[in-house]
This record gives C-alpha cells, sequence and structure tokens, in this order.
C-alpha cells in the first residue's frame, strides 16, 4: 500500500474516522486501533513478514526489560546482546546474506559472476532496515539508562509499528515517539490542517516532481554508453533530485500522516541541495539516518580515543561505509558510503593560517552560497552516480564519460518542458527555506481564497501531470 | 472542532471529486479505438474468426475492413506479448468460432523488456475488454481511465472537446481503425527519399540476451496455449522502410530470426507471415514513419495478407 495510491487515502480516512471517532484522551483503544492498522498496513505487503515483525518487537520489549532489571552488569550486557543479535542476525539473513556469500565464493571461483551461490533466496521484508535500527537504539538507550524501558507492550508494539513511519522511517528513538504512545491525545484543529498541507507537499514532491524526473534518469541510466557527457551529467543531476524528492516527499507524507493523528515525528531534510559542504548535506540528508550513526558507531568509536583528526576519520570511515551498507547489499552502495567519506574527511583535514586552526569547512562558510552549492552539489551528485548505476565499472564508466567530454548528440530534455517542476520545487523551498516546509502555516501569510487556490493548483498538478508510478525508492531498505 | 475539521475536508475535496468525476465521464465517452473495439468484441463475438494481437505495427498496419473473415485486432500501441497473451487467453473462449491468432513478432520484440504489471492499458483492457491484466484481484479503481494515463486523456479530452480536433484524430470506422489518419514524420518530410535517409528516428540495437531468452520462452508458451486450444497461429511482422530494415542489429535480427524458424520446425500449425523487407510492394508513400505504416500501407497489407490467410491456411 504506497502513499501514492487510492487504497493508502481509503485506508487512512478510515483509520482516522475510527481513531478520532473513539473520542479524545481514548488512549488504550486509540493505541490499539493504532496497532491493528499498522499491522495490516503492513500485512498488505506481505503478511508472512508479519511475524518477524512482532518477533523482534517482542524480542526487544522483554530484552530492555531485563535489561533493566538486572543489577548484574554481565547480565544487563548478554540482554543487550540478545537484542542487537537478534536485529543484526535478522538484517544480515534477509538483507546481506547473499551478497556475503556470493564475494565470499566468488574469491575462489575464475568467474564470480557467473552463478549465485546462495542457498536460499529471500525477498526483503519492506522496511526491515528501518524498524530493526529503531528497536536497537530502544535496547541500547536502555542499556545506557537514558530512557525507561517501557512496561506497556501495547505501547511499545505501537512504537515500532507505527504505519506512518513503519517502512522508511523517519527512524525515530524511543524517548521521542515511545513516550507520545503513552500520553493521552486531543484533537487539535491547527495541527490536522498541518499534517494534510506536508501529506499534499509530500505527494508533490513525489508525484509530480520525483516520479516525472526517473523517465529521464530511467531512459539515461538504462544504456550510459549511448549517451555523451552532458546527458549523463543532466541524468545525474536529476537523479540527485528524484532520490530526494522520492524520499523526502515520503517522509513529509509520513509526518503529515502523523499529525492527523496527534503524533509528531522528526524531521529528516532540510532543503539538502543548499549545503556548504559534504558534511552539511548529512546534517541536511537523512537527518534521523545520521544521528542514528553518529550516536550508535561514530560517537562510541572515537568516545575512548583522544578525539584528534586520525580517529575522526578511522571512525568517519566505518559510519559512512555502514551507511552505503545499511542502504542495500551492493558494492555500489559501499562505494557511495566511501566516497562520502573520503569528501568528508578531505573536508575536515586541519591546517593552520596565522596560527590559527582552520579546515575546508569554515573556509567554504566564508565564500558565498552560491559557490558552495555548487563544489558541495558536484561532489553530492557524483556519489549518486555510485548509488544509482547497475554496479562500480558502470558507475566508473559513467564518470568517465562525463570526464570525456564526449559530444551529446542526442542530448534532449527527454521529459520537455516538465523540467520546470524541478525549478518550481527549488524556488518554493528556497524561498520557505527556514519554515519546516514551503506550506507551513500558510494562514499567516495568505488568505482563504489564495490558500485554496493554491492547494487546488497543488492537486491539479498531482492529477494532471504525474509520472509513471514508481515504487519509493527507501522502501527496498 | 473535529465536526468542523471533518466539514471543512468534505468542502474542500468535494470539487476535486466532482473534477475527476466530471473527466472520468468525458474519458468514457471519447470515441477511442479501445471502445470501438471493445464494442464490436460484443456485438460480433459469436461470428469473430480471426483476432490479432501486437503493438503498434499490427495496429496500425492492419485494417479489419479489408480481411473476409470476421476478425478483431486486439493490437495497440507499446502492447507486448504479456499484454498479448492476457487478451488472448481471456477472450478467446468467447468466441466459438475463433479459428486462428495472429501474433506480432517484430525485429525487436524479444529484446523489448515486457510491461510491468503496472501498465496503464490494463485500466482499458479491463473496462473495455473485460480483460485482467494486472494478475492480482481488481477493484473499482482499476477500472478509472482517466488516471490510468492523465497526461494522455487530459490531451484527448482538450482536442475532442476544446480545441479543433487534431486531424480526423477521432474518425475510426466500426473495427476501430483510424482510416484518415496518415500524418508522420514522411509526410512531414513530403516523402522525400532523401530527406527520409536524413531523418533522425529510434530503432533498438541494444543486446539484452537474457530478456531475449525471457521473451522466446515467453513467446512459445503463447504458441503452444494457442495451439493446444485448436487454433491455427499465424506470426506476422510488418514491412518497415529501407533506412529502418538497414539500422537493425544484424544479432537481434538473427535470434529473432532463429526463433521464427524453431517455432516452424516445431509447431505444426503455425505459419509466418514475414514481411519486414519487402521493398517491392511497399513503397514510401505507404509508410507514416520508418516502422509504421500509413493508411494506404494498411490496405496493402491487409489485402495481401488476406490472400495469405487464404492460400496458405486456409488450404491446409
Amino acid at each position: 500500500m504506497l502513499f501514492n495510491s487510492f487504497d493508502f487515502g481509503l485506508f487512512l480516512v478510515i483509520v482516522y474516522l475510527l481513531y478520532w471517532g473513539l473520542g479524545s484522551k481514548r488512549r488504550t483503544p486509540q493505541n490499539f486501533l493504532l496497532l491493528t492498522a499498522s499491522y495490516f498496513f503492513y500485512g498488505i505487503w506481505d503478511w508472512r513478514f508479519l511475524g518477524l515483525l512482532l518477533a523482534s518487537s517482542l524480542i526487544d520489549y522483554f530484552a530492555a526489560i531485563k535489561i533493566e532489571s538486572s543489577s548484574s552488569k554481565v547480565a544487563r550486557k548478554s540482554y543487550l546482546w540478545l537484542s542487537l543479535l537478534w536485529n543484526l542476525g535478522v538484517l544480515f539473513v534477509f538483507k546481506y546474506y547473499g551478497f556475503f556469500v556470493d564475494n565470499f565464493v566468488g574469491l575462489f571461483t575464475d568467474n564470480p559472476t557467473a552463478n549465485h551461490y546462495y542457498f536460499w533466496n529471500v525477498i526483503i521484508p519492506v522496511g526491515l532496515s528501518f524498524y530493526t535500527f529503531q528497536t536497537m537504539s530502544y535496547s541500547i538507550d536502555v542499556y545506557r539508562k537514558n530512557i525507561k524501558a517501557s512496561k506497556s507492550l501495547l505501547e511499545f508494539l505501537c512504537f515500532v509499528s507505527f504505519f506512518p513511519q513503519l517502512v522508511a522511517g523517519p527512524i525515530e528513538r524511543a524517548r521521542a515517539l515511545l513516550p507520545q504512545f503513552k500520553k493521552d491525545r486531543t484533537f487539535d484543529f491547527q495541527n490536522s490542517k498541518e499534517g494534510l498541507r506536508q501529506i499534499l507537499w509530500g505527494l508533490f514532491k513525489k508525484i509530480v516532481v520525483a516520479d516525472n524526473v526517473a523517465v529521464v534518469v530511467n531512459a539515461i541510466y538504462a544504456s550510459p554508453e549511448d549517451y555523451g557527457s552532458l546527458s549523463l551529467l543532466y541524468a545525474s543531476a536529476l537523479f540527485f533530485f528524484q532520490i530526494y524528492c522520492d524520499f523526502s516527499g515520503y517522509s513529509d507524507v509520513a509526518i503529515g500522516t502523523a499529525k492527523l493523528f496527534g503524533f509528531k515525528l522528526s524531521k529528516n531534510f532540510n532543503i539538502p541541495y543548499l549545503s556548504r559542504s559534504v558534511s552539511e548535506f548529512w546534517q541536511r540528508w537523512h537527518i534521523t539516518l545520521t544521528k542514528w550513526f553518529t550516536d550508535y558507531v561514530y560517537g562510541p568509536i572515537i568516545k575512548n580515543t583522544n578525539r584528534n583528526y586520525f580517529w575522526k576519520t578511522i571512525a568517519l570511515f566505518i559510519s559512512m561505509t555502514l551507511i552505503g551498507l545499511w542502504h542495500g547489499a551492493k558494492w555500489t552502495f559501499i562505494a557511495f558510503g566511501i566516497f562520502q567519506a573520503i569528501t568528508i574527511s578531505i573536508e575536515r583535514i586541519p591546517f593552520k593560517i596565522k596560527g590559527k586552526n582552520f579546515n575546508l569547512i569554515m573556509f567554504l562558510t566564508k565564500i558565498p552560497l552560491a559557490l558552495t552549492v555548487i563544489y558541495s552539489f558536484a561532489l553530492i551528485m557524483t556519489s549518486c552516480i555510485f548509488f544509482r548505476a547497475h554496479d562500480i565499472q558502470g558507475a566508473f564508466s559513467i564518470i568517465k564519460r562525463i570526464g570525456s567530454f564526449i559530444p551529446s548528440e542526442n542530448f534532449s530534455l527527454i521529459i520537455g518542458w516538465k523540467i520546470g517542476f524541478v525549478i518550481l520545487l527549488i524556488l518554493a523551498e528556497v524561498f520557505t527555506r527556514f519554515k519546516a516546509y514551503p506550506l507551513f502555516q500558510l494562514e499567516k501569510i495568505c488568505s482563504k481564497p489564495v490558500r485554496w487556490t493554491i492547494y487546488y493548483c497543488i492537486i491539479l498538478l498531482i492529477i494532471r501531470f504525474p509520472g509513471p508510478k514508481e515504487q519509493f525508492i527507501y522502501f527496498q531498505f | 472542532m473535529q465536526k468542523k475539521f471533518i466539514t471543512y475536508c468534505l468542502l474542500f475535496f468535494l470539487p476535486v471529486v466532482v473534477v475527476l468525476v466530471g473527466f472520468e465521464y468525458t474519458t468514457r465517452n471519447l470515441p477511442t479505438t479501445y471502445a470501438k473495439i471493445g464494442a464490436l468484441s460484443e456485438n460480433k463475438k459469436d461470428k469473430i474468426e480471426i483476432m490479432f494481437l501486437g503493438s503498434s505495427q499490427i495496429q496500425g498496419g492492419i485494417n479489419i475492413k479489408y480481411i473476409d473473415i470476421p476478425a478483431i485486432n486486439f493490437a495497440s500501441g507499446s502492447q507486448h506479448h504479456r499484454e498479448d497473451f492476457a487478451i488472448f487467453k481471456q477472450t478467446k473462449d468467447r468466441y466459438p468460432e475463433l479459428k486462428y491468432v495472429v501474433f506480432e513478432l517484430s525485429y525487436a520484440h524479444l529484446e523489448i523488456p515486457h510491461n510491468d504489471k503496472t501498465f496503464w492499458k490494463n485500466a482499458v483492457y479491463l473496462k473495455y475488454y473485460g480483460v485482467n491484466a494486472y494478475e492480482r484481484n481488481t477493484y473499482f479503481k482499476d477500472k478509472l481511465i482517466y488516471i490510468s494515463n492523465p497526461d494522455l486523456f487530459s490531451r484527448q479530452l482538450y482536442n475532442f472537446y476544446i480545441s479543433k480536433p487534431v486531424k480526423n484524430q477521432f474518425t475510426l470506422n466500426e473495427y476501430g481503425f483510424n482510416e484518415l489518419n496518415d500524418t508522420g514524420s514522411f509526410k512531414v518530410l513530403n516523402y522525400d527519399t532523401s530527406k527520409i535517409k536524413k531523418n533522425n528516428f529510434s530503432i533498438r540495437t541494444k543486446e539484452l540476451p537474457e530478456t531475449f531468452k525471457y521473451n522466446t520462452f515467453f513467446f512459445e508458451n503463447m504458441i503452444e496455449e494457442a495451439t493446444s486450444s485448436g487454433l491455427k497461429v499465424i506470426i506476422a511482422t510488418i514491412p518497415t522502410y529501407t533506412t529502418y530494415n538497414n539500422a537493425r542489429n544484424p544479432n537481434i535480427l538473427r535470434r529473432r530470426d532463429s526463433v521464427l524458424n524453431k517455432v516452424k520446425q516445431t509447431y505444426k500449425n503455425v505459419s509466418i507471415f514475414n514481411l519486414e523487407d519487402d521493398t517491392i510492394n511497399f513503397k514510401v508513400t505507404d509508410f507514416k514513419n520508418e516502422n509504421h505504416l500509413n493508411p494506404k500501407g494498411a490496405e496493402k497489407l491487409t489485402k495481401m495478407f488476406n490472400i495469405f490467410l487464404k492460400q496458405e491456411v486456409l488450404d491446409d
């Protein structure tokens, strides 16, 4: 059930009416309804994986209680490891097993790509990487005594399976989301309006921008050897906007949907193409994932070191490689992560001018935004080539073709004037960059007729100019 | 507050729903090829003896009017074997007199990936032909025509109701064939062969061996299904212009031809109607563009097919 489907619209209306129909401050029945709806929502994709979702939730629920109640450090650690091993084990079995076995066996054969050596070939459960990371962070936080273990199984199950963010995030922390299931929700008119506006904006980004842009990207990346430098550059730049609008559009719908039920989810994107550096990009792109790796991988690695450049760089490379691998079991994703690590580590190289400590990031803050945006966008776009290419060789071949200035005899916009949707998006976001999203608190600057005209125009664009329906890219992760 | 919010939502979304219903209603009233073929399928189901399936090449290349036996042409632009097979399997039993089925196997057919299950024309097949090509249970929304391809149908609605209709776009004969639509790049170039020689056109030359394997297996299944249903199968290829023929990838062509030969040798009830390289009967003025016939070319081809049908097949 995709967010941009008729089915989801119907599902949302029914759940919404039932939820508030129960009345405000009816926390337990509302939680029970949300849990039922979330399991239904997930089961529609593949009911067989409901068991996995439930098992993950139960193991983490009981492990956290045991961690909290155990007085011995060994016992606490054991229960934490139980939780981590389960979550990482599930991830490994469903997502990485084939990749590792294939590459390991490939080391001993002449033609590693000739066969797949999987002993079994399973489909990856939707949203696996998102909910396992969410539950892992819960166990770790309880172990670190940052939060209390949830005593209510119902609330914990709701926290893990909350349908707006279950399959593609934002990756929520228990300390932010779990308490919201523990308190009464009252209907908030303004919040509901904001929810609908954010859903509308998310659908625009996904259906009008991402799906139309995907036509170009798919066409050119299907046979990059047929295209010249300009076409490949164009497709690579557009891929950035495709993936951004696809994923941030999803996040907007998720956050907006949660608002309708009285919940607040974390912001996941903050106009990443306005980053001055690659380092800043990761503070604006998939923010909840970056924070997760900062808190649970990067931070712990440098914690016991003298925090100098060398150790920070080691921690950075490990974190970014894992972020790459988090996206999927492919060398292209690993290369994507390593590329980001290399650029960030270069940006962080310390040097001294007139006795003062500097690095490239500090230098970049002093030059005009337009120039730094070009710098960071060029690097991010290059890393996106690894993200999108079918394999490493393909990625290098595309980069080589772009760098070789091969004439683009067959260059065309492909989607014609619809490329204007990207410009429309950029203008809207740049001019409202201090807001959560462009339609946020629109009543403060527009009268009702103007507002409704804007809404209807966006709806018209969604109905009239949808791109071919594409799966949300991040669902596969 | 909740009631107020719901009232606001209803008030806000009411015009959207009304507009969508209006679009859907008017789209359904467009005189489209699908509607004509759907009606033909219903009205002549007891008589139809031959069914054509394929892509735009068969759609624009076969005018049923010139076939002596009752026929129906389900071919349609971008339609691939996946849809052909769905239409064939789900309609063949409706026609008690059905004896022949025509499958298309153009030059690159076997190396073009099939459309996926969300192909927009699935809605059209379901609505007009009663064919479920979604490969899953269908619901009300699956029959909605306008939202299946808003871009295309918005243009058609505009052309039909508001602007002057693009010349003869909606003039279809009773078989859903547009006999007046000869507009194409060749006409624009005034059928000047020297200009046509320099004309840029797209042709698939990329080799996809894995797709070939899958598509060939699928295609053989189609033939198996048709022959085991007691039908005679005719595999057709449509004439293409010299510049197109010269630009074909010889490997793709060789693989396609090997499948044609194999099928011919393996199945008794299969005939091949291959006019792809016919440069004697088909002149530049018979083409709309490099790989599509215009109505004049279609008349010629259909008459030739009619003769072929009598000689090669009816004689058996």
